[in-house]
């Protein structure tokens, strides 16, 4: 414990010696001033504390869209954009110098002589490192936490849940940091690679969404179209019982249609099966690679709302909709439900499963990270 | 050897270490320091002492080793708690205090909060760097670094200290001072193995020496010990060396250039030379001068690194490997 105690007190002292981890966290407090501008009242939102108010029906005081919005922008836009992306390279930046000079000559020899195993050692200096990033997103969260709770009388512990969250997305990255901190004890060429494995891991995961995607939207076209064909044929066959006066022009044009439709669905239905094909390809990757985008993407299903208001359906036009009482049919473009299909089927994908798997892949790059540490000689 | 483990603090049996295949750093090394003295370890750049330290303190993994570090297998990383090590260039992180540093690495050694607090501000004192104890290392300069360095290695309080290079960078000030905690320790019981270029130092306080050349202990003993062989004495006459000096085998006859001539008489006992002096009183030589001779550890030092054969000094560094040895387990 004592151990412990004293690598943690001194990845803290380190993290404090470093101008990037106060200047990151200027920076999140900045974000969370920003998002704290936002606020509601009877007649719609107000925008930098007052400065700008919007009328609007929907996003008010009280409207499950206000809180949909409000709780959005944080899950979907502060996180993804903020927490996973701007914060995440600031933190790689100020913590891809402690593993290299950890292991530097004349640094480590001072460690390895204490009575400590080196596995040990690894664990512990790998954990502690990702103290800078449980500060950060832990003090923004209690910022966050506070502006929810002030803005939509809602005090959500599941804000926090952002803490283990980020983390754990970190920790995918920095573990690859890590590897090739110790294999080229070169702090630059760490981090260099590092984001060659995030962007990486990011061209798969986009690659298998926007295959995803295409492969949804052939699916829908190729269910439009058979419901043409479907719905042609019928009247083909109510003309051919009926013989009811059905002109040979009305007629023509059935047939036109018919064959239009049924080229329509047989286009779709193919590139859909190629599209199935590579997308299943792709999702091997995804499934045995970290799935950064996923992971960050649970935070949002763990704090929408349970009727479904999202900023996500704001966007799709879903709001006149949803509104209780309203008769209107929600939007059936093709987009529309492309979208709610694609939300459908990322949500089915299990938490556990995405953490996990992403994790193992993590232990393994750690886990040879751990033996090149423990089979060198200093 | 017919002694136990017991009586060592570092009893180090047949020690190799090959660097990838390629270098052959110790070929064999058999070491024994006893408890409570200060042992010197000298040798020539690329020797294998750095790398025979490391390998007790668990820096480097050696090809082949037996023997024990006060009385446990080396690399027993729990007998390290009693261990205190100053490695060669070490550099402590530049966000600590020297005040911190000492604390954070008695963390490490698994010290106790309270003890290591009054350790580190006890030891910053005695290595003079009090008032510096609260400024970041990173202001310090070489030999403040050295000091706080012996203190780092202090602050466990341990039965053995390896110290690497204790005085590089150090002002004579300073040399003396770390001298003085030396001597000091080995009268508090606290064994000193000492690695050292400063042969004029190591003369000073080690009460044995070890020397190794090209990764192989060459001699091994007390200083008295290892230059008894070189004693001599040395009478300065007037003149020519008599006719019956230079035939006798047991003196040796150098002619000096102002017409002076050197007797050389192997041996450490002043008997045996009054014979001698008696017969040149007797031929009415006059006698300039008589001492006893003895090697200097640089003189010592210098035999230890000549070929014998050809006269030449050894090239410094560690040979290449011969082939890899087959006993042993690779650890």
């Amino acid at each position: 414990m004592t151990v412990v105690a004293a690598m943690l007190l001194d990845a803290y002292r380190e993290l404090n010696s470093k101008k990037l981890f106060w200047i990151t966290l200027v920076l999140s407090g900045m974000v969370v001033i920003c998002y704290g501008s936002i606020g509601f009242d009877e007649d719609g939102m107000s925008i930098l504390y007052g400065l700008k108010h919007v009328d609007s029906e929907f996003i008010k005081q009280g409207s499950p869209w206000a809180r949909a919005m409000y709780m959005g922008i944080f899950s979907d836009f502060v996180v993804t954009i903020w927490l996973s992306w701007i914060a995440i390279i600031l933190a790689l930046i100020s913590t891809t110098t402690i593993f290299p000079d950890f292991v530097a000559s004349g640094t480590i020899d001072l460690v390895l002589a204490k009575p400590i195993t080196r596995i040990k050692l690894f664990v512990i200096k790998y954990l502690t490192s990702l103290l800078f990033v449980v500060l950060q997103v832990g003090l923004f969260c209690v910022g966050v936490f506070a502006c929810v709770g002030l803005r939509l009388g809602e005090w959500n512990w599941m804000i926090f849940s952002a803490v283990p969250i980020v983390t754990v997305f970190y920790s995918y990255l920095y573990s690859a940091n890590v590897l090739t901190g110790i294999l080229t004890r070169s702090a630059i060429t760490a981090l260099l690679l590092t984001m060659l494995f995030w962007c990486g891991l990011w061209s798969i995961q986009s690659s298998e969404v926007l295959l995803n995607q295409f492969r949804f939207m052939s699916q829908i076209q190729a269910e439009r179209a058979q419901e043409i064909v479907d719905r042609v044929e019928a009247s083909l066959a109510t003309a051919d019982d009926a013989e009811n006066g059905v002109s040979d022009r009305q007629r023509l044009r059935w047939e036109r249609e018919l064959d239009g439709a049924q080229e329509d669905h047989e286009q779709a239905q193919e590139l859909e099966q190629t599209l199935t094909t590579w997308h299943r390809r792709v999702r091997v990757g995804v499934i045995i690679l970290p799935k950064t985008q996923h992971t960050v993407g649970l935070l949002s299903r763990w704090l929408k709302d349970p009727q479904g208001f999202s900023i996500i359906a704001m966007m799709r036009g879903d709001m006149t909709g949803m509104m209780p009482g309203s008769n209107a049919n929600r939007p059936t473009g093709v987009d529309a439900e492309t979208s709610r299909r694609m939300e459908a089927y990322y949500d089915d994908t299990s938490p556990w499963f995405i953490i996990t798997s992403s994790l193992g892949f993590e232990l393994l790059v750690l886990g040879v990270a751990c033996w090149m540490f423990v089979r060198r000689d200093y | 050897m017919a002694t136990t483990n017991g009586e060592y603090v570092i009893d180090l049996h047949h020690v190799e270490k090959i660097y990838r295949g390629k270098v052959h750093a110790l070929r064999g090394v058999e070491m024994q320091v006893h408890r409570g003295e200060i042992f010197g370890l000298l040798g020539p750049n690329g020797a294998g002492k750095s790398t025979l330290v490391k390998i007790m303190m668990t820096v480097v993994r050696p090809t082949r080793i037996g023997g024990t570090l006060l009385g446990r297998p080396i690399g027993h990383k729990p007998t390290l708690r009693r261990v205190g090590y100053l490695p060669e260039d070490h550099r402590f992180p530049r966000y600590l205090t020297g005040r911190q540093a000492l604390e954070f690495y008695a963390a490490l050694a698994k010290v106790d909060r309270r003890t290591r607090k009054r350790r580190a501000a006890e030891l910053l004192t005695t290595v003079g760097m009090s008032d510096w104890a609260d400024k970041k290392v990173s202001t310090y300069s070489k030999g403040m670094m050295q000091r706080v360095g012996l203190a780092q290695a202090l602050v466990n309080d341990p039965q053995l200290v390896l110290l690497d290079e204790p005085t590089d960078g150090v002002d004579p000030v300073g040399r003396r001072e770390i001298r003085d905690v030396l001597v000091e320790l080995r009268r508090r019981g606290t064994t000193i193995f000492l690695n050292s270029h400063l042969l004029s130092e190591l003369e000073m306080v080690c009460d044995r020496v070890a020397i190794l050349v090209q990764g192989k202990v060459v001699m091994q003993g007390t200083i008295d010990d290892l230059t008894a062989q070189s004693r001599r004495y040395e009478i300065t006459i007037q003149g020519a060396a008599p006719d019956w000096a230079q035939g006798d085998p047991s003196i040796r006859v150098e002619v000096l250039s102002d017409g002076q001539s050197k007797l050389i008489v192997q041996g450490s006992e002043p008997g045996p030379m009054q014979p001698i002096l008696d017969r040149l009183r007797g031929e009415s030589r006059i006698i300039c001068a008589m001492e006893p001779v003895r090697e200097t550890l640089e003189d010592l030092f210098m035999r230890a690194v000549t070929d014998p054969a050809t006269g030449q000094v050894l090239a410094p560094g560690a040979s290449p490997p011969v082939g890899r040895s087959g006993k042993g387990g690779r650890r």
